[in-house]
This record gives structure tokens, C-alpha cells and sequence, in this order.
């Protein structure tokens, strides 16, 4: 017995020294820290396009001898958490890629070092998709450098569109409508939608909204006025309710991840999907090969519908004490050659004068993104746009209800302190 | 006759045992059968009961996803140390509070009731602050710390309660012969409360082996993180998960913790089958 | 040992009571409690005590974002308190999660010991399949098993509604269980007190194993029937370990977050089905409003102690008397 608590107690006691060592080793002597940067990306790039990175890493240390860099993958769900804690404990990263929609708020809060001055030594900044460089634009100067993006497409199923007879695809919303009949005649199951979109995927309704040039706030004189009740809005939220009637079966109230759209499509309960074009990695086996994609229309003839441009900004949190290394590092990643990388993965890059014609570009040609407001997330996470489209779809309140009570809310929202 | 009753009894005792067991472990059934189903198996209509071709590719795919085994070895050593050391400084503490009356005691156990009652989400950026100032971010030892805050005042009030639900007689009959010294108190009392010791232990393992939201933010190199973070890259991008690997690596990282119980668990059924022999 | 222990038991004569007591008090000193106790109040207070201290604090202070950059709040009195306590929704999920909270304890408690009790009775064999399958339930992180019963509840093609289906309990193909907030609520339960049984059940089990079984078999010898044996030997022995275990669920139940948040979704959280946790996460860390979410923090901590000091109360007493 006792012989065994010594060697327990000796197994503790290595384990314990490790542990502390291990800490010790990294918590190096600060003298090191001022030659090393901390650079925060998403786990996308990890998977993704790791030589990308490491190209860039190449490059920055080409430029500055004696120089680090770290590189610390991070997930969607808690990245912002941490940057919560390291902003509180002034130990932040140098560069963090934060998503779009969650710029405005940290930039309204002083988050972000200001790189309005450093703006023209970005590569075709001049040329920055207008949709993301407003994402990273607060009053009037820059905190964010356009990273990549990403827009919305339909995938659809070149087999059922060619049963069902539809000869070439739509270009409009109307013509779109009549191929879902078609779809839906040619295949009565229970559940099987021609267009899967579930009732509360407010990306996709808000494109119907801007395609009738409704918007969803603008900014009068300071304040925040909520637009959804206006004529073109309402109009564009009718277009929303007659094309989901006549085409998805999917739940009035459930949102686009409850189910995913490509597990539906997989087990063919449906004929074609909105969403990103990376829905196509998950289509199933069985119909990998016969599934294409093409550009939403909008109602007039011609025009794509505006798509959600989705994606991420570089930022350099104002705690950082190697700004100036920062941005070099910023410029190395997102120069003309590392763009065309992320253009070769399936994604958008940063510049119009760089787009070329895939169908996630072509549908970039025309896009929207939400109010650069500092109370945005709030109004996301409070469900106001969820609520209004479940409310309209199930018929509970008219368009008109529904629009005005979601307007009222947005602007008290956008509006508090 | 009697006999024979005793045994159809014994026999229903074990059937519902089973069966209990059976409907319990379903959703672990379902997390190990899922990792073993093809993508096609795991969205299907109808629910596939048993694997029809089980794959190793998503064990495969999780276990090439970086920094696993350097994240099992940081688990295995943060926890065994966290648990180690936990036991002793609650045991020690737990025998304090069950045994002696000094003033203090009372301040004490609301004391370690108390930090048991406060949401630990409130706790993450003020403790991350103090902890960097010590350098012990993005390192093993700060989280060891901060896992023993949180184990001990859970193990010391389970501990005292094992400590004081040993029978009196037990108890008296260990002291005879005057055993003066703390060391012989501890020795005799120690195998008595070893089955609490046992079920103590292993919670404090399991709490910390799945513990996430501490360890996410106190380490960043992904060489100095847990498994539970390892884990949580799964569902991390923005792209589709990927539920097979997500399930395969579940499956691999529940392993250390049932190796563990049933290392430890022998230990409790000490006591039940001393008895039941002499039947 | 325990053989050897009664066994001394039965051929010791008994000691008067003074002197079993000052042999005790000799054995032990007086100031060795406080040196017992040192290594844990050093460790907890070292760490938690700036964080606690901080805590209270910020929950006196506006102090959202953009006061965390500048690392400076503004004082704000007992506002944050007020905006709380003047909420009608806190009082609403305050008193949800007061019945969601004795619901659940009560399922756990109840049904854990009777997994105990049913493990003491199995043979040898069943019981480490038992105790097995309750530590694989528990060694399960919660991330997974929501996701895992998210996938055997859904609508689209959940087994439950299969199940319930197959055995004609009704027609339950595509049935929503997300669909209302008690429906909802209760499928948090099954989840949390699923997730719970176990420590429960191997706890019980374990102290089940500390009772001497000469003492259940003189019982029974009298010809006491298995539920009297339980209420006289069995029940009193458990005591402290169930007071322990009902204070322990009350605290977590109580502010249970996980399992509520990730399975009911962020999409479909509202008012009306907060529980505690997550309206402390709403409210206090996805606003960013630190402050708030201090005060919430410390109200939700007034309100476990308030719900756990009966058993807490009774706790210190069942030590007392000793």
C-alpha cells in the first residue's frame, strides 16, 4: 500500500512539473513578444487554404527580419468571446478576421485600430466589393479590410428540370414560378419542394425585398427608421409569400438550418435549393452528378436577385502594439495573388476589378447586406425578422401587420443606447 | 420452492436491469453507431438501427484533424493532476468540516456552498484577466487552477457528506486503542469512504475531461488544448458539419473516461460484496 | 477492512464516554481543522477572489463594450438591479425555471436512487453493465448528447416520432416537438435529467456501499419488509448524500444553459421559454452589457441559496449532531 502511494504520488508529481513547464515555456519573456505577431483567422482557412497563409506568413517575414508569426485558428461560435476576454486583459491578437455582420458593433465601441490612412497601400483598394467595404467602414473610416465573400445561388437538379421539361433555366421570378409548377406536377410526393427554402430564412426574403427596392432601415438625420412597411418592401414581402406558396414545402416557421436545405435535397425532397454556393459539397451521392447551379432571378427579367453578401474583414484591434506590422501582415494576405487563391477555393474576392464568372460571382453582381448599425446583432438575435416572415407566411398577421410591428421594433432596437 | 422464487426474482431484478440499461445508453449507442454509418447512412429517412456498411473514415477523418493526440495528452494531463490533487486538499478539508467544531466552520461551508451557486459564465473575463496577468494564459497550469476552484468546493461538500454517513459504530469501533495520530485516523477512515472517494473521483474527471468554456478561452495555441476545444472545431466553420467525424471523434475522446471509471470502479463494489458472501 | 472492523467491533468492550471523547480530542488537536482547511480556502480565494471581487463591482457599473476597451466603467448605482428586478420577463422566467427546476431535481433524485437501489440488487454482471452504461451516459459531453437528441426528436426524421409511431401511440410522423414551449421545455428535461441520473445513481450506489450489510440482514432477520428496511437502516444512512445531491441539481438545474440554448436554438429562444441561464446569456453577454450580466449573475446566486438553504440548513445539522 505504501509503496503504491509513493508511486502515485510520483506520477503526480511528473505530470504537475509538465504541466508547469509546459506552461512556463509558453508564457514566454515579453522581450520576445515585441517581435512576433498574433494573427486570429477562422477554421475555414485551416482546412481551407493553408498554403495561403503560410505564403503570407513567407512574405511578411520576408519584409521584416527577425519578425514571427502566430497564427491561431479560432470557431464562429466563441471567437468573439475571447476577443471579449484578450480586449479585457489588453493581451488581444494583432490581426482578427471577424464576420461581416459582427464589424459594426466592436467598430462603434472603439474595438479597432483606424487604417484610413493605410487604405491605399492595400491591393485594388480602389475596387473594393462595395458591399464588404462597407461592412469595415464606421463614420466615415476604415477599421476593416475586405477579406473574401460570398454570395447566394440556386443548385438544382439537371435531371428533374430536364424531366419536368423545362428547356432552359429562368430569368426571371415569374418563369421561376412556372418551373416550380412544372417540378411539382411532374413529382407529387408528400413533402417534395420544386425551390427548398424554409419559411424564416430571412437571407432569401430580404433578397425579394431588395429586388422590389425596399430596404429593411435607413438613416434619417441621425436616427434609425424602420423601411420594411414601406410600399416597395411590402411589395417585395408579397413576392416572398406568393413564390414560397407556390414552391417550397418546407415548414412556415423553421429556420435554414433545421433542417439543412442539402440534406433535403439529398434524399430528394427537393428539386433545387437557395443558399451558398457551397451547398455542393453535401448533395448526396446519388445526385452529385446531376446537379448544376445558376444565378436567383429577380422579377424583372434579366437582373439577378440581389443575393446576402456573406464574408469576413481583417480588422487590427486597437489594444495591438504592432499596428504598423499588422497591416503589412494584412497587405501580404489579401494582395492580387492570395485573392485569386481564395477565388480558385469557391469564394468571391475582395475586388470588383477581380471578379470573374462563376456563378458565385455573377450573383455578387447584385447584393445587399444588412444596416451598419451598431444595434444590429441585436435585432438578428432577437428574431424580429424570423418572427415577421413566420408571422406573414402562416397568415397569423397581413403583410402589412407584420411589416409595421417589425419596423417599429427594428428602429426601437437600432435606436437604444 | 422458496429457492426457485429467489431465483425468478433474481432473474426479473437482472431482465429490468438490462433493460434500463438498454434505454439509458441509447443516445451513446446512437452517437458510436452514427460514427460508423456512411454520410448517406446518417441523413436517412428512416432511421438505420445497425450500421448496414460501417466505415472507418469518419475515425479516420478525426482523428487527421490537427493536434489531436497533442490535445489527448494535454487532457489526460490537466485532469489527472486536477483530480489528484483535488481528492487530497477535499479530503483533508472534508474531514475538517465533518469532524471538528471550530469557529469559522459555519462561514466555511457557506463559503464553499456559495462559489457553487455563482454562474460561472460571469466569472470568464475578470478570472482570464487575472490569469494573464500572471502569465498563466495559453498555459496548462492556469487551467489546472482554474479547474481546481471549481472541482474542490464541489468535492469537499460531496466528501463530507460520504465522510458523515459512515455509521457511528463503524467510526467508534476504528478509534479503539487510542489511535492518536491524524496519519492512523486517515488510514482507517480512508478505506471506509472509499466507494465516495471512488464516485467524488470520477465525477471531478469527467467534469473537467468535458470541461469547454474555460479551456476555449484560456488557451489559444491549438498544441496547448483540450479535446473538448479539439472537438469543438467540428462544428467551427462556416461550411456544413460534418456529423460522421464530429460523432468518430465524440466516440474516440469518451474513451480515457470509461477506461478510467472502470479502472476505479471496482473499489466500490468492495463494500456490497464483502457482504454478500457471507449470504 | 471492513470485515476486520466489525470484527473488532464485536470483541472490543466499550470504552466510557469521557474518555472516548478526550481520546479524540487528544488524537486530533485543536488547531488541525484550520490547517485542514488551509490548501482549499488558499487555492479557491488565491484564484476567485479578484474575479468575485471584480463581479460585484461590475454589477454596480454601466459597463458594456466599448467601457471594456477603455477598461473603465461608469458608476451606476443599483440601476442594473433595477432595470432587472423592474423586468416583467426576469419575473417570468424567474418563476418558469423555479418550476422547471423542482420538476427536474425531483425526476433525478427519485429516479437516480432507484437506479441504485436496482444496482445493489442485480447480480454481479449486470450490475458493471449498469454502472457502465450511467458513466458512458455521463462521460457523453453536452454539445453531443443535444445534438444527438435534437436528432432523435426532430420533425423531419426523428426516431422518436418513429417509434411512438410504430407502436401505434398515435400519429406522430413530422410531429414538431419544437413547436410549443412546453413541449420544448420538456424535452430540456428529458435531456437534463438524463444527463443527470447518473452522478446521482453512482453516488447513491456509492454510499449504498457503505452500508454495512450485517445491519440490513438483522433487519431483514427480523422480519422486516424491503420498504421498512429502506425508511429504518437504508434511508438514514443516504441522508447526508441526498441533502448533498438535491443542493448540487438545485444549484445546476437552476442555471442550467447549455442544454436549453443549443437544443431549443438560438433562432427560437424568445421570452417566453427562457430559462434562467440563458436569459442571464441573452441579457448580459450577447448584448455585451458585462454589468448587467454581473448583477443577473449575483440575483441568480441570492435565488439558488434562497431555494437550496433547506437542505444546506439540514446539511450542517445532520453534522452537528454527530
Amino acid at each position: 500500500m505504501r509503496g503504491r502511494t509513493i508511486w502515485v504520488a510520483l506520477v503526480v508529481g511528473a505530470l504537475a512539473v509538465a504541466a508547469m513547464t509546459a506552461g512556463a515555456a509558453s508564457s514566454a519573456p515579453t522581450a520576445r513578444k515585441a517581435n512576433n505577431i498574433t494573427v486570429w483567422l477562422q477554421v475555414d482557412a485551416q482546412s481551407g487554404w493553408p498554403d495561403a497563409v503560410a505564403a503570407a506568413n513567407q512574405q511578411f517575414k520576408n519584409e521584416h527580419p527577425g519578425w514571427n508569426v502566430t497564427v491561431q485558428y479560432q470557431s464562429w461560435g466563441d471567437h468573439l468571446q475571447k476577443l471579449d476576454a484578450t480586449l479585457a486583459a489588453n493581451n488581444a491578437p494583432d490581426v482578427i478576421e471577424m464576420g461581416n455582420t459582427e464589424m459594426t458593433k466592436y467598430m462603434a465601441a472603439g474595438a479597432f485600430a483606424d487604417l484610413t490612412s493605410k487604405k491605399g497601400s492595400f491591393a485594388n483598394s480602389s475596387s473594393w466589393l462595395k458591399g464588404l467595404a462597407a461592412s469595415g467602414q464606421f463614420n466615415g473610416k476604415v477599421y476593416g479590410v475586405p477579406y473574401y465573400a460570398g454570395s447566394r445561388v440556386v443548385t438544382y437538379r439537371t435531371d428533374l428540370f430536364k424531366k419536368a421539361g423545362i428547356k432552359k433555366l429562368p430569368s426571371s421570378l415569374a418563369e421561376y414560378t412556372a418551373d416550380a409548377r412544372k417540378l411539382a406536377a411532374k413529382n407529387k410526393g408528400k413533402n417534395f419542394s420544386p425551390v427548398y427554402i424554409a419559411g424564416t430564412d430571412w437571407y432569401v426574403a430580404m433578397g425579394f425585398v431588395y429586388d422590389y427596392g425596399g430596404r429593411i432601415a435607413t438613416q434619417k438625420r441621425g436616427q434609425w427608421v424602420g423601411t420594411l412597411n414601406s410600399k416597395a418592401a411590402m411589395a417585395g414581402l408579397a413576392a416572398y409569400k406568393a413564390f414560397f406558396q407556390a414552391a417550397s414545402k418546407a415548414s412556415k416557421t423553421t429556420i435554414e438550418t433545421r433542417p439543412n436545405p442539402y440534406d433535403v435535397y439529398a434524399h430528394g425532397g427537393a428539386a433545387s435549393m437557395i443558399g451558398p454556393s457551397w451547398f455542393s459539397c453535401c448533395v448526396g451521392d446519388s445526385y452529385k452528378a446531376s446537379t448544376g447551379q445558376f444565378v436567383m432571378p429577380g422579377h424583372v427579367k434579366g437582373t439577378p436577385m440581389p443575393g446576402f453578401l456573406g464574408g469576413s474583414d481583417l480588422a487590427v484591434p486597437v489594444t495591438s502594439s504592432n499596428k504598423n506590422e499588422a497591416a503589412d501582415w494584412i497587405k501580404a494576405f489579401t494582395d492580387t495573388a492570395t485573392e485569386k487563391v481564395f477565388q480558385a477555393k469557391g469564394n468571391i474576392p475582395n475586388a470588383t476589378n477581380l471578379l470573374g464568372s462563376t456563378i458565385n460571382e455573377r450573383a455578387a453582381q447584385r447584393s445587399w447586406f444588412v444596416p451598419t448599425a451598431k444595434h444590429w446583432v441585436d435585432v438578428e438575435n432577437g428574431n424580429i425578422l424570423r418572427n415577421m416572415l413566420s408571422q406573414i407566411l402562416t397568415g397569423k398577421l397581413s403583410i402589412k401587420q407584420a411589416a409595421s410591428s417589425a419596423s417599429d421594433n427594428i428602429a426601437s432596437v437600432l435606436n437604444g443606447s | 420452492m422458496r429457492r426457485s422464487r429467489r431465483r425468478y426474482g433474481q432473474l426479473g431484478w437482472n431482465a429490468l436491469g438490462l433493460a434500463v440499461s438498454a434505454v439509458m445508453v441509447f443516445p451513446v449507442y446512437w452517437m458510436v453507431s452514427t460514427a460508423f454509418k456512411p454520410d448517406s447512412g446518417i441523413i436517412a429517412e428512416t432511421p438505420q438501427w445497425i450500421p448496414l456498411h460501417p466505415t472507418l473514415d469518419h475515425f479516420r477523418a478525426a482523428m487527421a484533424q490537427p493536434y489531436f493526440w497533442e490535445d489527448v495528452k494535454n487532457s489526460v494531463i490537466i485532469v489527472l493532476v486536477t483530480v489528484a490533487i483535488a481528492m487530497v486538499l477535499a479530503f483533508l478539508a472534508a474531514v475538517a468540516l465533518a469532524k471538528y467544531r471550530f469557529s469559522g466552520l459555519k462561514v466555511f461551508i457557506v463559503l464553499v456552498i456559495g462559489i457553487q451557486m455563482l454562474p460561472q459564465a460571469g466569472l470568464i473575463i475578470p478570472l482570464y484577466v487575472v490569469l494573464a496577468r500572471y502569465h498563466q494564459v495559453n498555459a496548462l497550469s492556469g487551467v489546472i487552477i482554474t479547474y481546481l476552484t471549481f472541482v474542490l468546493p464541489f468535492a469537499v461538500w460531496t466528501l463530507r457528506g460520504f465522510i458523515l454517513s459512515i455509521p457511528k459504530e463503524l467510526e467508534e469501533a476504528a478509534l479503539v486503542d487510542g489511535n492518536s495520530r491524524v496519519g492512523a485516523f486517515t488510514r482507517i477512515l480512508l478505506p471506509l469512504i472509499a466507494p465516495g472517494l471512488v464516485a467524488t473521483s470520477v465525477f471531478a474527471f469527467i467534469t473537467c475531461w468535458n470541461e469547454y468554456i474555460f479551456a476555449r478561452v484560456l488557451l489559444n495555441d491549438q498544441s496547448k488544448q483540450t479535446v473538448t476545444v479539439w472537438l469543438s472545431y467540428f462544428l467551427g466553420s462556416s461550411k456544413h458539419t460534418d456529423w460522421g467525424a464530429l460523432m468518430a471523434g465524440s466516440t474516440l475522446i469518451a474513451i480515457p473516461v470509461v477506461v478510467f471509471f472502470l479502472i476505479v470502479q471496482r473499489k466500490i463494489s468492495f463494500g456490497l460484496t464483502a457482504g454478500a458472501v457471507k449470504a | 477492512m471492513p470485515q476486520e472492523v466489525a470484527i473488532a467491533a464485536e470483541t472490543t468492550p466499550s470504552w466510557p464516554r469521557r474518555r472516548r471523547a478526550s481520546a479524540w480530542r487528544r488524537a486530533l488537536g485543536a488547531s488541525v481543522p484550520y490547517w485542514l482547511i488551509l490548501p482549499v480556502v488558499v487555492t479557491v480565494g488565491v484564484v476567485l477572489g479578484y474575479p468575485i471581487y471584480r463581479l460585484v463591482r461590475l454589477s454596480f457599473q454601466q459597463y458594456g463594450l466599448f467601457e471594456l476597451i477603455q477598461h473603465k466603467g461608469k458608476a451606476a448605482g443599483l440601476s442594473n438591479y433595477g432595470s432587472i428586478l423592474h423586468d416583467p420577463i426576469f419575473w417570468h422566467t424567474l418563476v418558469r425555471t423555479v418550476i422547471f427546476t423542482v420538476v427536474n431535481v425531483g425526476l433525478t433524485i427519485a429516479v437516480g436512487t432507484l437506479f441504485a437501489l436496482l444496482a445493489v440488487r442485480v447480480s454481479g454482471a449486470v450490475r458493471i453493465v449498469l454502472t457502465s452504461s450511467l458513466v458512458l451516459v455521463w462521460s457523453m459531453p453536452v454539445v453531443v448528447a443535444v445534438q444527438v437528441w435534437y436528432w432523435m426528436t426532430n420533425f423531419e426524421n426523428g426516431i422518436l416520432n418513429y417509434v411512438l409511431t410504430q407502436f401505434q401511440l398515435g400519429d406522430f410522423s413530422r410531429h414538431d416537438w419544437y413547436a410549443s414551449t412546453f413541449s420544448e421545455l420538456s424535452i430540456v428535461t428529458a435531456v437534463v435529467v438524463w444527463g443527470g441520473i447518473p452522478f446521482v445513481a453512482i453516488s447513491v450506489y456509492a454510499a449504498l456501499a457503505q452500508v454495512p450489510n450485517d445491519l440490513i440482514e438483522a433487519a431483514e432477520i427480523d422480519g422486516a419488509r424491503p420498504w421498512r428496511v429502506f425508511r429504518d437502516v437504508t434511508f438514514p444512512i443516504l441522508k447526508p448524500v441526498l441533502l448533498i445531491l438535491t443542493s448540487l441539481s438545485i444549484i445546476w438545474d437552476f442555471a442550467v444553459f447549455t442544454q436549453p440554448f443549443l437544443l431549443i436554438g438560438q433562432a427560437k429562444l424568445h421570452p417566453g421559454n427562457y430559462l434562467m441561464g440563458v436569459y442571464l446569456f441573452e441579457e448580459g453577454y450577447l448584448k455585451t452589457d458585462f454589468g448587467r450580466g454581473a448583477a443577473i449573475s449575483l440575483v441568480m446566486l441570492l435565488i439558488v441559496a434562497a431555494m437550496s438553504v433547506f437542505y444546506v440548513r439540514r446539511m450542517v445539522k445532520v453534522g452537528d449532531v454527530r
